[in-house]
């Protein structure tokens, strides 16, 4: 692929990301519980990584989290997804080769936990309160299945994009 | 390899049930005394079996601006100036195990368990 084609590639990725992000964050959470969401926007980081490679989805979802955090968002939230976003990120980077991919709802599950206890653990650290990993559990829970829901629609839809010439 | 999928799905599984079994465990904790922290930092410490009126806690920081219920035997977050609301559906806090949390503002709400306060 043209340098000049895999870059509009990656911005009208990064467009469709926000777009998820910005539009997630106004429906409520699926469940009242701190750090739970449905996490649509991975399904883009997952794609990226497939179509293009590892730097390219790692770029993606850098820009991602910096200005979906302007649009939605304040400072904390920043701290938090980054650090989610990063631990879940180095984890599919670790996965991508051992599960081909039709086993992308594997990758998504573990990413899944590996955001919340990032995020956990830069929550932890921030409000110097021990008592908030009584939600570990329950947020890996969350991680499992919001992961494998974001694992199977990113299958699906590179299934269909395989048909897609870029 | 089809195996292996199924030994997968069946661990995930396991983590999902074993997660959301242990936040309903958790959660029903004993203790009555409820300490209001704000970027690690002690705002209030209430004994709620002790409160006799339920009144109102403005937590205004930096970070945000909360309205904290406090009732005889009950706290909750009743306003915040956030935009997922998330500590406000997370209602009345009644015993310990889980706190509630509002992470934008920064707000932990804790119950001290019985014996095992450190």
């Amino acid at each position: 692929m043209p340098k000049t084609r895999r870059l509009a590639l990656m911005a009208l990725l990064t467009a469709i990301a926000l777009t998820i992000f910005v539009v997630e964050a106004q429906i409520p959470a699926p469940a009242p519980i701190p750090g739970v969401k449905l996490g649509l926007a991975n399904i883009i980081t997952l794609i990226t990584m497939r179509l293009l490679g590892k730097r390219e989805a790692g770029a993606v979802l850098l820009v991602r989290v910096l200005m979906g955090a302007m649009f939605v968002g304040s400072p904390s939230t920043l701290l938090f997804s980054a650090a989610g976003g990063a631990l879940a990120y180095l984890l599919m980077c670790l996965l991508a080769e051992r599960f081909g991919p039709d086993r992308l709802w594997i990758v998504s599950a573990l990413a899944g936990i590996a955001h919340n206890a990032g995020q956990l653990l830069a929550c932890a650290l921030v409000v110097k309160t021990p008592g908030v990993f009584a939600y570990a559990p329950v947020l890996a829970a969350s991680g499992v299945i919001t992961g494998v829901f974001t694992g199977l629609a990113a299958q699906y839809l590179l299934k269909a994009l395989k048909k897609v010439k870029f | 390899m089809k195996k292996n999928n199924l030994l997968w799905g069946l661990a995930l599984v396991l983590i999902a049930a074993a997660g959301l079994l242990s936040y309903r465990i958790l959660g029903q904790g004993e203790g009555t005394v409820a300490v209001v922290s704000v970027n690690g930092e002690q705002w209030e410490r209430i004994d709620l079996s002790k409160v006799r009126r339920a009144y109102d806690l403005d937590i205004t920081t930096e970070y945000g601006h909360n309205i904290v219920h406090v009732e005889p035997g009950a706290i909750s977050v009743t306003e915040a100036d956030c935009p997922d609301q998330v500590c406000v559906h997370q209602g009345r806090l009644t015993g310990s195990g889980i706190p509630i949390i509002c992470m934008p503002h920064r707000l932990v709400i804790e119950i001290e368990g019985g014996e095992l306060d450190a």
